[in-house]
């Protein structure tokens, strides 16, 4: 049998960037769930969404600061930053301002999206609510500006509503970073939507010097959640170190996402469809963490027991991957880098060249010891974490897959999913498997 | 009689005035040479950048000091009428009311190019930056009132103006074609290629 | 907390002053931007400041960090 070996084939944009790895999905499985997808089926219409929550309880900052803290509720980003603590922060400033960010600039998750599709009124619940505690009548939601439909159901939501507070829509630039907390900042300022150094905490000083209390969708949902059901009912489900439950995307590309709710301590593997049982996975997104299936089998939903294994959870991603892993980080560090927005030396001179030494990698003439150099040079040397993210993502792969590098040093690739050829793929070539 | 002792109506303040203002030209021009070689941050020649930095900065004040020469005997010369304030307000005067305003700009903008300079680091960047650029308007302005107001050039004196007049815009050519150059070179990439 | 010398990287452009006047805390990497090797120390504090006065970008500050 032959071994016949090709450079992943980048496909390009029409500014000539590399393409995503996996574009923006056009639709989303959204399945139900325990606590925030529980009902979907009855639509996403605000009459809906009373008939089955009722009005929003009124709460003053303390009540509300008291029920996060209690339910610990963490934000969905790698550090998973308490939430009470953004809120305390905020709560020492005067004149909030809140954003919902609902960018959600990695292409293959889709709780955002799936929130937008069905539970608009559990996200603007969350932030109504949260606006009202903390009496700031300004309430920022920032749109997709990749996925349309999420975006145009959020602004249908919006439109339904009466609640004496202002909620004005911007819509984010399509790109990888335009999510990134500070580019969201200086995208309400009036300026490009690209990351910025950042001196302060936004929870400190973000939007015109003003605390800015700013989450994802899937946190104000949460915090909507927790003030219209309460405390109790939010700890019914989960563990006591990690009470209630998450959003998490099972993605592969070619297909369509599906969005899960799993509650925490759950099996990660029960949610993982059966026709990728087997398949390694990138975990938390490009800038995650690869994972075997091994691994993913023995994963529990978890933010702390994921750290333990040396992964994170994050935003809940789990991309798994039917190429070889080594590929698709070769395509998806090539994305990454023409990702950059250009405005930091490390980043745009350092992560085009880790793509480049990734590719040769993947042909198996790369420098491992350029890798680890160029990752020094662009690790924390930058306005966002945009490096930082891609590194990990290398370093993963070189560790977990150090077998598979070594074979393609070798002129080979392993795939270690049986026997199985691919044919046709994504790169629109054939690659046969000794 | 002070006048006669200071000599206000002789020769003396005149040709004090026009040699303050010579040395004021070319002080002015390397100034702004080593400013327009200072552009992208290549070090010039052996010399470390922050030499050239302090360089160009010293020998701005420098300027200034022999301008404030220039004005003062140009005021106390009796020999041509030119009142205190034409040194700042620019076309009122009685003689070469032109010329001397172009002078008198020249000075109003070094005067704003200095101060916000000491002041840089407590002011926006940009606005910095939008004055400072005015520092070419202000040599300009400077090298011609020099050219037309230097009533007996000489031969020499001459030349040496025209050496000023053309070295700054050969210092700019020779900084586009170095950056053109960087940038087209193969070896590192410190500008940005795309969205700034 | 000690003081740190921070860079506004998108401001930098790589010119390199930074590292002529504090070679003991300021390398420059393959590309010509700062690599701040450490803490600013009250010994280097004056040549600290006198770096961040000297950036022509306006790029550096000293601040509370890590």
């Amino acid at each position: 049998m032959t071994t016949t070996y090709l450079a992943p084939t980048i496909t390009r944009e029409e500014d000539g960037r590399p393409a995503s790895p996996v574009p923006a999905p056009k639709e989303v499985d959204v399945r139900p769930g325990p606590a925030l997808l529980n009902g979907i089926e009855h639509g996403p219409s605000l009459a809906a969404h009373r008939a089955q929550y009722g009005p929003i309880p009124h709460l003053d900052s303390k009540q509300l600061h008291a029920l996060v803290k209690r339910v610990q509720m963490r934000g969905r980003g790698g550090a998973a930053f308490p939430f009470a603590i953004k809120l305390e922060t905020v709560l020492k400033g005067s004149r909030p301002i809140l954003v919902v960010n609902m960018s959600e600039g990695e292409l293959a998750s889709a709780k955002d999206h799936a929130l937008a599709l069905t539970r608009p009124h559990l996200v603007l619940d969350g932030v109504v609510a949260t606006a009202k505690a903390l009496r700031s009548r300004k309430v920022h939601v920032v749109l997709p500006g990749e996925r349309p439909a999420a975006a145009a159901a959020m602004k249908r939501a919006i439109a339904e509503r009466r609640d004496g507070v202002n909620i004005y829509t911007t819509t984010a630039a399509s790109r990888f970073v335009a999510g990134q907390a500070k580019a969201v900042v200086e995208l309400l300022s009036g300026r490009p939507n690209l990351p910025a150094t950042s001196w302060a905490p936004e929870a400190v000083k973000g939007l015109k010097g003003r605390p800015t209390l700013l989450s994802n969708g899937e946190t104000w949902a949460r915090v909507g959640l927790l003030v219209l059901r309460g405390a109790e009912e939010y700890m019914s489900i989960g563990t006591p170190e990690e009470p209630g439950a998450t959003l998490l995307t099972m993605n592969m590309p070619g297909s369509v996402p599906i969005v899960f709710e799993a509650a925490y301590g759950d099996r990660l593997r029960d949610y993982i469809p059966q026709d990728r049982h087997g398949l390694p996975a990138m975990v938390g997104g490009f800038h995650g963490a690869w994972a075997t299936w091994e691994t993913l089998a023995s994963a529990r939903v978890s933010v702390n027991k994921m750290r333990a294994m040396g992964n994170a959870l994050g935003a809940g991603l789990v991309l798994s991957s039917p190429e070889c892993p080594v590929t698709l980080t070769a395509r998806t560090v090539e994305y990454l880098a023409g990702q950059s927005a250009q405005r930091c030396g490390p980043c745009f001179n350092g992560l085009p060249a880790l793509a480049k030494e990734v590719t040769a990698v993947h042909d198996g003439h790369g420098g491992l010891e350029r890798i680890e150099q160029l990752a020094n040079l662009v690790v924390r040397r930058g306005a966002c974490a945009h490096p930082d993210g891609t590194v990990r993502l290398v370093n993963s792969m070189l560790s977990t897959f150090a077998h598979e590098v070594e074979a393609h040093a070798k002129g080979g690739c392993t795939l270690k999913h049986g026997s199985r050829k691919l044919v046709g793929d994504s790169f629109n070539r054939i690659l046969e498997v000794a | 009689m002070t006048a006669e002792i200071l000599g206000l109506d002789g020769p003396v303040m005149w040709y004090l005035n026009r040699s303050t203002g010579v040395v004021t030209i070319v002080l002015l021009t390397i100034t702004t040479v080593l400013g327009v070689l200072a552009i992208g941050g290549r070090p010039a020649g052996r010399l470390p950048r922050f030499v050239t930095q302090a360089f160009h900065r010293n020998v701005a004040l420098l300027a200034m000091l022999l301008l404030t020469a220039h004005l003062v005997t140009a005021v106390l010369d009796e020999f041509v009428e030119i009142k205190w304030y034409e040194a700042f307000v620019p076309f009122v005067g009685s003689f070469e009311p032109l010329w001397v305003g172009f002078g008198a700009i020249a000075v109003d903008l070094m005067i704003i190019v200095i101060l916000t300079s000491l002041f840089r680091t407590r002011m926006k960047h940009n606005l910095w930056r939008g004055i400072h650029i005015t520092a070419y308007a202000m040599w300009a302005l400077a090298i011609s009132h020099g050219i037309a107001i230097g009533t007996d050039m000489t031969e020499s004196l001459y030349v040496l103006t025209v050496v000023c007049a053309i070295s700054v815009p050969l210092a700019a050519i020779y900084r586009l074609g170095r950056l053109v150059f960087d940038r087209t070179s193969t070896s590192s990439t410190t500008t940005p290629g795309g969205l700034k | 907390m000690a003081q740190v010398l921070r860079v506004d990287w998108p401001s930098c452009e790589a010119r390199g002053l930074c590292h002529e006047v504090l070679p003991e805390l300021v390398d420059l990497d393959e590309w010509g931007y700062p690599i701040v090797k450490g803490p600013v120390t009250k010994e280097l504090m004056d040549h600290a400041k006198e770096a961040v006065k000297v950036c022509p970008r306006l790029a550096l500050r000293i601040v509370e960090g890590r």
